[in-house]
C-alpha cells in the first residue's frame, strides 16, 4: 500500500531553491535510504515532510496515506504518525524528558480518540526502552537533550520514536557523530520498529548505517532531485566511487 | 510632560501628625534631605527609564486628603491566605502598620524582634525614596537572628486600598549574627480598587561566616505602585543566596544594593519578572566589591507580553583594592509581543587589576527551532509556546533557595504565566 507519494516537489528557503522536482514513492513495510552529497537537499526533504515553516513548497504534491500532507500543521502530521528524528536535536532546559515524552504520546492518543496513558505504566515502558537503547533511565528527569552528548541526543530521538510508534519515521543523519556502540543501539531501535505497516526513510551521508539497517531501496539525491535509485548495492558503489560519479551521470 | 513635584508642605503637615514615638528626629532629618534634593527625575542616570509621576500623583492626592488611613480592619483573608500557605514565622505590616497579632514570632528562640520605637535611634538614609520612607514611617521592625531558627522568617507587607488613594511605608532591619543561618522571605502583596503606593526599605546585615537564603516575592495588584530598597552587607566569608520574583504591580522599582567589604563573601542572586499590559517593572542592582577575593553572580530573566516595559540595570563596581573579585551578570528576556519593551543595561566599573568579570544580555522571542521541535512531536502551537515559556521561567523557580516557598512561588508564577500566554493567543485571534 502506498504510504507516501511525493510528486515533482519543489521547495525553497528564503530565495534559494533546494528541492527541484523531487518524486518518491514509499510503500508500507519499506525502508528507503536517501543519500547524497552535502547540500543536495536531503535534510530539506526531511524538514518539508515534517512541516517546517521556513521551507516554502512552490510546486508539486505530497500525499500521505491518501491525504494532502502539505495542508497539515507539523503537530497534525506528528499525530497522524509521522516522526522526524532530528539531525540536531534541540536542547530545552526546564522541560524534562519524561514530560515531553508523555505530552507527545498523549497528543497522539487524544487524536486517536484514546484516553491519556497511565503514568506508571508509561514510565515503566520508557525505562525498558531506555535500557534497550543503552540509556540511563535517569535521563528521564533531565531537561530535554540538556547537556547530552551527541550520541545521547541521537539515542533520545530513537527513544521518542520508540514511544510514539510512528507509521512513517524519517531519520535525518541519525548516524552522524555516533561511535560504533551507539550506532548499533540506534540501529537496533530502528529495526525493532520495522513492520509491514510501517515505513522508514533514512537520510544519511554514509553507507555505514546501512550495514545495520538494511534498506529495500537506495536513492541518490543531487541538486534537489533523485538522480539514481537502486538497491543496497548502490550504497556500496557510492562508498567506493564517491558522489561525483552520480553527479556527472545525472548531468550527462 | 514634566514630572509633578511632591507637595512638601502637605508632607510636612502629615509628618507632624504622626505618632509621637521617638522617631521624630529621623523623620525631620529625612524631610530636610528630601526638601533639599527632591525626588529623582528622568534626568537622573539611575532613573532615566522610570517615570515616578504616578507615585508622586498618588502621594500628593493622599497627602492633600489628610493622609487618610485605610479602614483598620487588619483582619484580612488575603493576609491569612498567604501566612497560612507558607510555613514561616511571619511578621506582618499592613497598610504601614505593624500587626500586633504576629509579634509573638519571638517564641522562636533564635529570633529577637523589636520595634524602632522601643529604642529609638536617629538614622539618616540620604536617598530620596528611602527618605520619603523615613519621613512617613510610623514604626519599623528590627529582627535579630542570633541562634538556630526552626522556620524561615517571613516578612509580609500587605496593602489594601479601598478608601481613596493610599500610601504606606514599611521598614525592616534584619541582622543575622556571625555564624548563624537564616532563611528570610519578603512577600509584598496588595488588593483593592483604589490607587496605592507602597514604599519599603529592607536592610540585611549578614555577619561573619553567616549563611542567608532570601526570597523576595512581589505579587501586588496590577493597579498598584511599589518602590523598594534592599540594602545588604556581608561580613567575612558570609554567604547569600537570593531569588526575586516580580509578578504584579503597575509600576515597580526595586533597588538592590549589596556591599562586600569583607573578604571571602559569596553572593549569588537571581530574579524573574513577568510583565503584561500596562506594567512597568524596573530592577536596579548594584554590587560593590570593596575587597577581594569575593564572588558575586546574578541572573535576571524576564517574560514580557502585551504593552509593557521592563528595566534591568545590573551594576558591579570593583573598587581599587578588590583584587580577586569574581563578578558575573546575566540578563535574558523573552518578548512575546511587539509592544513589549526591555531596557537591559549591564554596567561594570573596574578599578582593580586582578579580577574576573563577565556580563551577558539577550533579548528575543521564543526559539523557533525549539518550537518546531515540540510541534513535530505532536504538541500544538499553544501548548508548545506554553511549555517553552514555562521552561524559561521554571529554571529560576527551581533555584529558589528557600524550600518552604518553592511551592507557593511555583503556583503564582504558573498562574501569572498562564494569564500572560492566554492574552497572547487572544491577541492572535483578534489580529
Amino acid at each position: 500500500m502506498t504510504m507516501l507519494e511525493i510528486n515533482d516537489l519543489k521547495s525553497r528557503i528564503d530565495d534559494t531553491e533546494i528541492l527541484r522536482g523531487l518524486s518518491l514513492t514509499v510503500n508500507a513495510g519499506e525502508v528507503h535510504a536517501i543519500m547524497g552529497p552535502n547540500g543536495s537537499g536531503k535534510s530539506t526533504l526531511a524538514q518539508v515532510i515534517a512541516g517546517h515553516e521556513d521551507y516554502e513548497v512552490t510546486n508539486g504534491t505530497v500525499a500521505y496515506n491518501g491525504q494532502d500532507l502539505l495542508e497539515l500543521e507539523p503537530e497534525e502530521r506528528a499525530r497522524e504518525g509521522i516522526f522526524l528524528g532530528f539531525q540536531y536535536p534541540v536542547e530545552i532546559p526546564g522541560v524534562n524528558n519524561a514530560y515531553l515524552l508523555k505530552a507527545a504520546v498523549n497528543a497522539k492518543r487524544k487524536h486517536q480518540g484514546l484516553g491519556e496513558v497511565d503514568a506508571f505504566e508509561f514510565l515503566k515502558l520508557a525505562r525498558e526502552k531506555m535500557t534497550t537503547l543503552g540509556m540511563d533511565p535517569k535521563f528521564l528527569n533531565r531537561g530535554v537533550n540538556e547537556g547530552f552528548s551527541g550520541g545521547e541526543k541521537k539515542r533520545n530521538e530513537i527513544l521518542q520514536m520508540a514511544m510514539l510508534e510512528p507509521s512513517l519515521a524519517i531519520l535525518d543523519e541519525t548516524d552522524s557523530g555516533l561511535d560504533i556502540d551507539a550506532l548499533k543501539a540506534v540501529a537496533e531501535g530502528v529495526n525493532a520498529l520495522r513492520s509491514p505497516e510501517r515505513a522508514i526513510i533514512l537520510v544519511t551521508h554514509y553507507q555505514r548505517l546501512l550495514d545495520y539497517i538494511r534498506p529495500d531501496y537506495v536513492h541518490v539525491l543531487s541538486q534537489g532531485r533523485i538522480v539514481r535509485s537502486g538497491d543496497k548495492s548502490l550504497a556500496l558503489e557510492l562508498e567506493e566511487r564517491g558522489y561525483d560519479w552520480v553527479r556527472e551521470a545525472a548531468n550527462g | 510632560m514634566k514630572q509633578p513635584a511632591l507637595s512638601i508642605d502637605d508632607l510636612r503637615d502629615v509628618v507632624a501628625a504622626l505618632p509621637n514615638n521617638g522617631l521624630a528626629p529621623s523623620r525631620e532629618a529625612a524631610l530636610a534631605h528630601l526638601h533639599e534634593h527632591g525626588l529623582p527625575t528622568l534626568g537622573d542616570e539611575d532613573w532615566k527609564y522610570t517615570d515616578l509621576s504616578p507615585l508622586i500623583d498618588i502621594s500628593n492626592r493622599w497627602l492633600s486628603e489628610g493622609a487618610r488611613e485605610q479602614p483598620s480592619e487588619l483582619q484580612s483573608d488575603a493576609v491569612e491566605a498567604i501566612t497560612s500557605s507558607i510555613d514561616a514565622s511571619w511578621l506582618v505590616i499592613c497598610n504601614g502598620i505593624i500587626d500586633d497579632r504576629f509579634m509573638d514570632t519571638t517564641t522562636d528562640g533564635g529570633i529577637e524582634v523589636s520595634r524602632f520605637s522601643d529604642a529609638p535611634s536617629p538614622f539618616v538614609r540620604q536617598r530620596p525614596l528611602a527618605d520619603l520612607n523615613a519621613a512617613l514611617l510610623r514604626d519599623g521592625l528590627r529582627v535579630r537572628v542570633k541562634g538556630t531558627v526552626k522556620k524561615p522568617l517571613g516578612i509580609l507587607v500587605f496593602d489594601r486600598a479601598f478608601a481613596g488613594a493610599g500610601v504606606a511605608q514599611s521598614c525592616v532591619e534584619v541582622d543575622v549574627a556571625p555564624g548563624c543561618s537564616a532563611e528570610v522571605i519578603e512577600y509584598q502583596a496588595s488588593d483593592g480598587d483604589e490607587d496605592h503606593y507602597a514604599n519599603s526599605v529592607l536592610s540585611l546585615a549578614i555577619g561573619e561566616g553567616a549563611n542567608v537564603k532570601h526570597v523576595r516575592i512581589q505579587n501586588r495588584s496590577i493597579r498598584h505602585v511599589q518602590t523598594g530598597r534592599t540594602s545588604i552587607a556581608l561580613g567575612r566569608d558570609a554567604v547569600l543566596r537570593m531569588s526575586s520574583y516580580d509578578l504584579g504591580g503597575r509600576l515597580i522599582r526595586n533597588d538592590i544594593d549589596i556591599d562586600l567589604s569583607e573578604t571571602g563573601a559569596d553572593v549569588a542572586f537571581d530574579g524573574l519578572y513577568l510583565a503584561g499590559d500596562g506594567q512597568h517593572i524596573d530592577n536596579h542592582t548594584r554590587v560593590d566589591h570593596r575587597v577581594g577575593p569575593a564572588t558575586s553572580s546574578q541572573e535576571y530573566r524576564g517574560i514580557l507580553n502585551g504593552n509593557c516595559r521592563c528595566v534591568w540595570n545590573g551594576k558591579a563596581i570593583v573598587h581599587k583594592d578588590a583584587d580577586g573579585t569574581d563578578a558575573s551578570q546575566e540578563n535574558h528576556n523573552l518578548l512575546l509581543s511587539d509592544d513589549a519593551e526591555i531596557d537591559a543595561k549591564p554596567e561594570l566599573e573596574i578599578y582593580a587589576e586582578d579580577v574576573k568579570c563577565s556580563h551577558g544580555t539577550t533579548v528575543g522571542q521564543l526559539d523557533e527551532t525549539a518550537l518546531f521541535y515540540l510541534r513535530s512531536r505532536g504538541l500544538d502551537k499553544q501548548h508548545a509556546t506554553q511549555v517553552l515559556t514555562h521552561a524559561f521561567a521554571a529554571d529560576l523557580v527551581l533555584r529558589s533557595p528557600v524550600l518552604a516557598v518553592r511551592e507557593a512561588v511555583t503556583g503564582i508564577v504558573e498562574s501569572r504565566l498562564a494569564e500572560l500566554i492566554e492574552a497572547d493567543f487572544a491577541a492572535d485571534l483578534l489580529s
